[in-house]
């Protein structure tokens, strides 16, 4: 089963998002799709304390900053897979090293990760909601919250489940998933 | 009236158009426009929100509407952010919220779109 997350900063989405995975297809291998390129210290640190959370639940770690597609090369297709986040894997498809903006980036996104849920049939994909406030961030950040938007919904068609996290509870709007 | 709320970029309007068998002429975009109440659909009612601050005036106005009755109104949720620092922005979105609010009051049917899926909250 497909399914979509989105919630809030320290919502528990990732936390729930782990629990969902784990129990998907016993006996098949588990994949974390880390999305993260470090920058900094700071960044070296988050992606510990990430791994460490992840210690000793199954998972093995297939990092994937951009193109998602070739996840699969690395990983077998019939396995599960999380992938947290879409936020960051936009991110990092969208805004280049060199400082330029790819703004073909949201639907090229939205087409691979839809073929991912497609090919695999067994991935949680986490999604940061950023959509609600009054903040005026210019226009490429407008066009990542537009581009992010897109993604989720075109993730929302294909998944058998989608939801929405508060305080690690889901509030599904499509499907759902019983612990 | 129904009202309908939710992030930006939650195709809320595609939402509204299937439930509501609804066709691109049915909409006054208030990004763009006035709203134009001779249209079953007014959106982007936080645009008009925001005009009305810009501007000096009154966007309660739009509650003594006498067609408001038959409508569907569309607003972006911009509720949830930090306190905007700016005085402009800080009133933009506690007028939104305060015009919802009233407009929920009278509504009989409240909905809250979550990329593309509708909530009816009364």
């Amino acid at each position: 089963m497909n399914v979509f997350l989105a919630g809030g900063s320290k919502s528990g989405k990732s936390m729930l998002a782990q629990r969902i995975a784990r129990a998907m297809q016993p006996g098949r291998p588990h994949y974390y799709l880390a999305t993260m390129i470090p920058h900094d210290a700071e960044d070296d640190a988050r992606i510990a304390r990430h791994r460490a959370e992840r210690a000793g639940w199954g998972f093995e770690t297939v990092e994937c900053g951009v193109n998602i597609l070739a996840a699969l090369e690395k990983a077998d297709p019939q396995g599960v897979f999380l992938l947290d986040s879409v936020t960051a894997l936009l991110s990092n498809e969208m805004f280049r090293a060199d400082g330029t903006m790819d703004e073909d980036a949201g639907a090229r996104l939205a087409r691979e990760l839809t073929e991912f849920a497609e090919k695999t049939g067994n991935c949680v994909f986490v999604c940061d909601n950023l959509f609600a406030d009054a903040g005026a961030y210019g226009d490429w950040t407008e066009r990542y919250r537009q581009a992010l938007g897109e993604i989720g919904a075109a993730l929302c068609r294909v998944c058998e489940a989608a939801g929405e996290v508060c305080c690690g509870v889901p509030v599904w709007h499509k499907g759902g998933w019983a612990e | 009236m129904t009202l309908i709320v939710g992030g930006a970029y939650q195709n809320k309007r595609a939402f509204a158009m299937e439930r509501f068998g609804l066709v691109p002429e049915d909409f006054c975009d208030c990004q763009v426009s006035e709203p134009d109440c001779s249209k079953r659909v007014l959106c982007h009612l936080e645009q008009y929100v925001l005009r009305c601050v810009r501007e000096g005036r009154d966007e309660a106005a739009l509650l003594d509407e006498p067609s408001l009755g038959g409508k569907i109104l569309i607003f972006d949720d911009i509720s949830c952010g930090v306190v905007p620092l700016d005085a402009e922005t800080r009133a933009w979105r506690e007028r939104s919220g305060r015009l919802a609010a009233a407009l929920a009051q009278r509504a009989d049917e409240v909905w809250r779109v979550f990329f593309g899926f509708g909530e009816r909250l009364k």
